[in-house]
């Protein structure tokens, strides 16, 4: 069976001024069916640049994408669900608006539009938030707005850059635990980008190691950890090797 | 609610302050004749056919112009925000026109294009157009790109991405310049008139003041500003609406 998601060779230049920038330099890894993996590295290391490729949103300079095996075109919103970082809610939309808003595109009727925003907004926790805009809602709910809307057309693919970069520690904790909860019931493969060493290892099955400059994947690491994880986990012998792995990989380059 | 009580009372005494100043002989009552007998007029007024025909024609001028003017600019603006290398050479020349006070034109204008309805109209659109297309630019400018990037991801159309995004991003900002538009208009319509006309109601005005029928002359006043004062309203509540969920200081 071929993974839901490759990246084979993948590389991205951006052009400025006439200097060559190398954003992210043959990439290659595959995500499996119902897997989590995250992306983890510096600011600045190509990490969303790599998942905007991903997402069908960024042309690549070299090698392909493929999704269940086939070249990456253009977006895909039937087969991946997108979450950005600062969630993206058009504030003119409603919470249940906002989550409709990707099956308003291909005209699929109100009412099993309205179902369907109604069964993802209790899916993450704010049935009682369907009428409320955007401003009226805290960032963390924010989020879980924004996931519910990268499930609306029951994708196979969630990919989400830094989407709780904004949140404060407890509600980040408090939103990972969600999230692994929303994968236990929704089984998607999900590829995660951030910059937190616990979230990575925290949430994933696997992590990929970026570096900068040109941006890469120098190190890939399975977590061997039991499901369902628990935060005390963190504080294991076992994470904390883990988390110096990564930290001696990337400590050079975080100034 | 009560802030609207508020602001009626402020109304109703400054109306108040205006009789009583004029009715104790505060001042000159041949200068500030009392408001009451300000409405009386403007009543009158409103039952002269030659004076409503007056009227119609300087309505009909601010409307033409503004038809003219609001596409004109509203594509202008559009297309300069959406192809940064137009607007960085066109944006500073609209930038540096509509710093120059449209006035000092009006006497090329008159010499161009003679005293008719022309004049009037082209003068109303070249001072409504620089507002509008300059807010239109800013109103493109401020489409956030996630924006963007989230609708291409969910699948929209170039359509799409223009009538579900563009549109409501940009729509406060735009109605200000819209409502902008309009005074910059009606300003540039009265001012053809009372200089350079034989109607209108700007004529009227300036004609009252020359003849010192000053009575007339507040009556007009008075009509202008409350048929500006509706538009702009209507254009307000249009703005708020626009902007529900959006950063409320727009509407402001």
């Amino acid at each position: 069976m071929s993974p839901v998601i490759e990246a084979r060779g993948v590389g991205r230049v951006f052009s400025h001024d006439g200097a060559d920038f190398r954003a992210v330099e043959d990439v290659s890894f595959t995500v499996g069916e119902g897997e989590f993996v995250t992306i983890v590295g510096p600011s600045g290391c190509g990490k969303s640049t790599l998942l905007m490729m991903l997402a069908g949103l960024e042309s690549v300079s070299a090698g392909e994408c493929l999704i269940d095996g086939e070249p990456l075109r253009g977006p895909q919103p039937r087969k991946i669900g997108l979450v950005f970082q600062d969630a993206t809610l058009l504030p003119w939309l409603t919470a249940a608006e906002n989550v409709e808003f990707p099956l308003s595109l291909s005209g699929e009727a109100r009412e099993s539009r309205r179902n369907r925003a109604a069964a993802l907004l209790k899916l993450v926790g704010l049935e009682a938030f369907s009428g409320h805009f955007p401003h009226q809602l805290s960032g963390g709910m924010k989020q879980r707005v924004s996931i519910a809307r990268g499930l609306v057309r029951d994708p196979r693919i969630l990919l989400m850059d830094e989407p709780f970069a904004a949140l404060d520690e407890q509600h980040r904790m408090k939103m990972g635990e969600e999230l692994l909860r929303i994968w236990t019931e929704t089984r998607k493969s999900i590829v995660f980008v951030t910059h937190s060493l616990n979230e990575a290892i925290y949430l994933s099955d696997v992590v990929l190691v970026m570096r900068a400059r040109p941006g890469r994947i120098v190190d890939c690491i399975r977590i061997e950890l039991p499901r369902p994880r628990r935060f005390e986990m963190l504080g294991g012998e076992y994470v904390g090797r883990v988390r110096n792995r990564i930290w001696e990989l990337i400590a050079m380059e975080v100034t | 609610m009560r802030t609207l009580a508020a602001q009626l009372v402020c109304a109703a005494a400054l109306a108040g302050l205006w009789e009583a100043v004029s009715r104790l002989g505060l001042a000159d009552p041949s200068l500030l004749p009392p408001f009451s007998a300000v409405c009386v007029a403007l009543w009158s007024m409103l039952s002269d056919a030659q004076i409503l025909a007056d009227v119609r024609v300087t309505v009909i001028e601010v409307a033409v112009a503004f038809l003219i003017a609001a596409p004109l600019a509203l594509a202008c603006g559009f297309f300069l925000g959406e192809k940064p290398r137009w607007g960085e050479v066109f944006n500073p020349i609209i930038d540096f026109i509509l710093a120059v006070p449209q006035s000092v034109f009006l006497p090329l204008f008159m010499l161009a294009l003679g005293t008719g309805y022309s004049q009037k109209i082209v003068f109303g659109v070249t001072h409504a157009f620089f507002v509008i297309a300059v807010n239109t630019v800013a109103a493109v400018r401020t489409v956030p790109r996630s924006y963007v990037l989230l609708a291409r991801a969910s699948g929209a159309s170039r359509g799409q991405i223009y009538r579900r995004i563009y549109f409501p991003a940009m729509l406060p900002l735009v109605l200000t310049g819209l409502r902008l538009g309009m005074i910059f208009n009606v300003t540039g319509i009265l001012l053809a008139e009372m200089f350079s006309s034989r109607h209108g109601l700007g004529r009227l005005i300036f004609s009252w003041g020359e003849s010192f029928q000053v009575t007339r002359l507040l009556a007009g006043i008075l009509l202008v500003t409350l048929l500006t004062i509706a538009f702009n309203e209507a254009m307000r509540a249009w703005e708020v609406r626009a902007s529900r969920g959006q950063s409320a200081g727009i509407a402001a």
